[in-house]
């Protein structure tokens, strides 16, 4: 789509952003892949409308505040750039976009507070922690609060998990086979830190050995999507430091955000100094699946217990592996490669569970649509597990699922093949 | 008057049409923000006018109030289904009314009847799927199927691969509602005069189509595909009208030259043959596999006679690979340059060599980068121009689309086999139609929309004479 966007923004993300609309040729191909699109059927909720409201504003044909409602609701889902056959690189668009846009606009008081606090909490584990504990406390007082704070309250767990820190080594066990060095996630080590530790348990039982560096923190793609530029640059860099992709094998992430939030630092850190260096770490950043899955390729896994009796898994696909690190594969072959379990596919299953980071938070009447959409899907199995690779979405389909009344297992991926290992499943 | 001129003389009240529309409808059904309406200007191919407004309508009774405001205000009426189109019939040639029907996908299979009820919104590929769990398939399967709508094909009398044996959209139509443009309903069905079929292809011009009963067969049990490649583009043709000549019916013939087959491999990697000149992809089938096995060979052998490699399918994923790649082509092709001008003509079976060859040969002696594939069973030729307007002078784009609208019809063939003429191809039309049947079109038009309201600077062109 012609455009004269670089010529009005110089810098790199000006490139970054002018080459995307370019690639655009309208087609619309990626319509049907939009969750917005399918649930709202207008063209400014669509990818192609976005690229459009866009360019219109990156070139002064239209102001910020006509176009802002309509991005907001972008979910950053990336169903788009799997859908689009020209390969038009929506999500350096849209990181861009937020970026550029984000400290020009002036949002309610309440939506600033609320947004600060999620980028100040999250990263931070002892921090969200203690929130999550008053937020318990809280959650009776929620039909009392206005909606812009029920939001955030509802997004809480009503019981926190003890904290299970990691080691900051853990030996192979049995023959070394590989060295790999892990990113441990913030938000997932207070919701969900079994995933951490069934990571770990996994990864040694295979003969691998995993340093989890210090002084390693958020990935930064929370603050990158939601337009905090500065604050995700502060956080790239301090994983830039922390981690030595030349001392491992792999930099591996169990989170989907967070794997393709580290794959980015090459387009964040475009233009500065880092780059380089952003480009070394990213070329090391696996999935844990597909980590595991070349493992077993390569000279097979540790064998599974078989399941008690046969297990009907259902598989949801994390947008953040499906689409923005095109990981499909990989956790499938695993999942089926338990015997006695037998892998279901999800309706839609290309579309968005509806969590996306803050979305919840941010445009909670689509996200609630899309959560409840998702796990109607998952219900239409009729699976005895739904195993995902993002602690996002496994929040969101729990709490979609017990709403409505199901009692569908939720799990991680590594948790189940943890599972199998111990004969627990 | 002008013909292009709003659609009633006295003093429209421009400005108050969303207002008034919002009034009737309700709020979440009008657009009149600029940053809505700036995003229904466009369709695949073009950007037209900024409407006025945008109504997204529920149902018939949202659609007849809109035709009935926008007529109250003197406005124009575009009708949009997903904007796929290629040839700018949903991108609105002045300032007016749109009216998208993208929430319009009500949806009814009726398996006895073997036929399914869509309002026009329904998106194309829904229909299949619906039919499916009955035992039921609808054939029309325009490349852009995952995304366009049935009103949208309808309005382009749609076609795809499946068309060469099993007809295009129209074929399958058994009965439309529409509303014309005073906002009265009708319903028709192929009886007596078939205005359905008037109104089929018409691209939007003689009314808008509200709900349209379509036929669905069974599909056929048995499928078996081939890929053929060529060293040139002539030999791919002669290939296939020697397969068809020889007796075979394949369900689906397409056609890609280097360059397509390039631009997918490059979205796909698949291991398609880069080197090739061209490619055939085929598909025969039926009840009777060993019929179907037999129309294989046959054209096999017409593919290896014409100096072609053959490659049989292995399986269905790999047939499904293939066919999946062919679907690609089109948008595929913005890899290569940001802009494209597409064609779209059918030329008789028996001039295809001829015709590629020298669309091949006009594209070289152009310098700009032109490239070709399509419904080749057919006679159906995409040749597209892919262009960059920061370097590629827009003109000699023009002209050279113009070349290739001269083989065509040098050739005896037509200018519009699927895309539509829309407003791109309007000019040609000139030279393609005699005046008078054109004359007889302008009549046509006349007497379903005097007050030239609906989608006004599409398919035809502006008569010199006829129009006093
Ligand atoms: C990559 C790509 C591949 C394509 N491949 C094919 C192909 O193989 N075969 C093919 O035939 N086409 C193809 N097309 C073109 C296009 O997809 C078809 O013409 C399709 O039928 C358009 O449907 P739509 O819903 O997008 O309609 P739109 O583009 O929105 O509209 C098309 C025309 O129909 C009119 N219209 C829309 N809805 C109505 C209604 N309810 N009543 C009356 N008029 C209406 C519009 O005014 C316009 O003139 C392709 C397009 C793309 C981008
Ligand atoms: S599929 Fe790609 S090229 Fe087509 S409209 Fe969407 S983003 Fe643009
Ligand atoms: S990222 Fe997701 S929500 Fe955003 S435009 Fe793409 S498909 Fe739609």
């Amino acid at each position: 789509m012609n455009n004269d966007i670089a010529a009005q923004h110089p810098d790199a993300q000006g490139q970054l952003m002018a080459h995307a609309v370019d690639a655009c040729v309208h087609c619309g191909f990626c319509l049907p892949a939009c969750p917005t699109y399918t649930l709202l059927g207008d063209e400014m909720d669509s990818p192609r409308g976005r690229i459009v409201l866009m360019k219109s504003v990156l070139e002064g044909e239209l102001p910020l505040l006509d176009a802002a409602p309509h991005l907001d609701r972008c979910l950053g889902c990336l169903g788009c750039v799997t859908a689009c056959p020209s390969g038009v690189p929506y999500g350096e668009l849209i990181s861009g976009f937020r970026g550029w846009a984000e400290p020009q606009r002036r949002r309610p008081v309440i939506q600033r507070l609320t947004r600060s606090a999620v980028l100040t909490m999250l990263p931070r584990p002892a921090l969200f922690r203690a929130g999550a504990t008053v937020g318990k406390y809280a959650k009776p007082l929620a039909p009392l609060l206005p909606q812009a704070l029920r939001a955030p309250l509802d997004l809480l767990p009503s019981a926190v998990q003890p904290a299970q820190p990691l080691p900051a080594f853990t030996p192979a066990h049995g023959p070394k086979r590989g060295r790999v060095a892990f990113l441990e996630g913030c938000a997932q080590q207070v919701l969900t830190p079994n995933f951490n530790a069934a990571t770990v348990r996994v990864l040694s039982r295979n003969g691998i050995e995993v340093v989890v560096p210090p002084g390693q923190g958020c990935c930064g793609a929370a603050a990158m999507h939601t337009g905090a530029r500065p604050l995700a640059l502060q956080q790239a860099r301090r994983n830039l430091d922390a981690f030595d992709p030349a001392g491992v094998d792999a930099i591996l992430s169990n989170a989907a955000g967070c794997g393709a939030g580290l794959k980015e630092y090459p387009m964040l850190l475009a233009g500065e100094p880092e780059e380089g260096q952003a480009r070394r770490l990213a070329s090391k950043v696996q999935d844990i699946s597909v980590y595991l899955a070349e493992l077993s390729a390569a000279g097979g896994l540790e064998p599974f217990m078989p399941t008690t009796r046969p297990l009907r898994v259902a598989y949801h696909d994390a947008c953040h592996l499906a689409h923005a690190q095109g990981v499909k594969a990989e956790p499938r072959a695993l999942i089926r490669s338990i015997p006695g379990v037998e892998l279901l596919d999800i309706p839609e299953g290309d579309l968005c569970c509806g969590s996306a980071g803050t979305y919840n938070i941010e445009q909670p009447d689509l996200a609630g649509r899309l959560g409840d959409r998702k796990a109607r899907n998952v219900l239409s199995v009729r699976p005895d597990i739904v195993v995902s690779g993002n602690v996002g979405c496994h929040t969101q389909l729990q709490s979609h699922l017990t709403r409505l009344g199901s009692p569908v297992r939720v799990m991680h991926t590594i948790e189940l093949l943890d599972l199998a290992y111990r004969g627990e499943l | 008057m002008t013909v292009s001129g709003p659609a009633r003389p006295g003093a429209p009240d421009r400005a108050g049409l969303a207002r008034d529309l919002t009034r009737l409808l309700g709020d979440g059904k009008v657009l009149s923000t600029l940053g809505e309406r700036l995003n229904y200007r466009y369709d695949a191919i073009q950007f037209g006018a900024t409407p006025l407004a945008v109504v997204l309508p529920e149902s018939t009774a949202d659609v007849v109030a809109a035709v009935r405001a926008a007529r109250q205000a003197g406005v124009p009426i575009v009708g949009r289904g997903a904007a796929s189109g290629l040839s700018g019939g949903a991108a609105p040639a002045q300032e007016g009314l749109v009216i998208s029907f993208t929430r319009m996908t009500r949806l009814h299979i009726d398996p006895l009847r073997r036929e399914a009820r869509a309002q026009p919104g329904v998106v194309t590929l829904q229909v299949s799927e619906a039919a499916r769990p009955h035992g039921l398939v609808y054939p029309p399967d325009p490349a852009s199927f995952r995304t366009s709508t049935i009103g949208g094909n309808l309005g382009e009398n749609a076609g795809g691969p499946m068309c060469f044996k099993y007809g295009v959209s129209g074929d399958y139509v058994k009965a439309l509602e529409f509303v014309d443009a005073d906002g009265e309903v009708h319903r028709l069905t192929r009886d007596a005069y078939d205005l359905a079929g008037l109104l089929i292809g018409s691209e939007g011009t003689l009314g808008l189509v509200t709900e349209a009963t379509l036929r669905l067969t069974t599909p056929a049990r048995y499928t078996r595909t081939l890929m053929s490649h060529f060293a040139e583009v002539g030999q791919a043709a002669e290939a296939v009208s020697a397969a068809i000549a020889g007796g075979a019916v394949p369900s689906k013939l397409e056609f890609m030259d280097r360059a397509c087959v390039n631009a997918v491999e490059d979205y796909l990697q698949i291991g398609l043959p880069r080197e090739a000149g061209a490619v055939l992809v085929v598909d025969t089938d039926g009840d009777d596999l060993e019929t179907v096995e037999h129309e294989l060979e046959l054209v096999e052998q017409a593919c290896m006679r014409a100096c072609g490699t053959v490659r049989r399918a292995a399986d269905e994923a790999d047939s499904a690979a293939l066919w999946r790649a062919r679907r690609s082509v089109s948008p595929a092709l913005g890899r290569i340059r940001p802009q494209r001008m597409n064609e779209d003509i059918v030329v008789p079976r028996s001039v295809l060599p001829d015709v590629v060859r020298e669309i091949e040969r006009l594209g070289q002696a152009s310098g700009l980068h032109m490239v070709q594939f399509g419904h080749i069973g057919d006679g159906n030729l995409h040749p597209n121009i892919l262009f960059d307007p920061r370097q590629d002078s827009p003109e000699a784009v023009h002209q050279l689309a113009h070349e290739v609208a001269r083989v065509a019809i040098r050739y005896g063939g037509v200018l519009s086999g699927e895309h539509g003429i829309g407003s791109m191809k309007v000019a040609f039309m000139q030279e393609a139609v005699d005046p008078t049947t054109l004359a007889a079109l302008w009549d046509v038009k006349r007497a379903l929309d005097p007050g030239m309201a609906l989608n006004p600077g599409k398919v035809l062109p502006q008569p010199e004479a006829s129009d006093a």
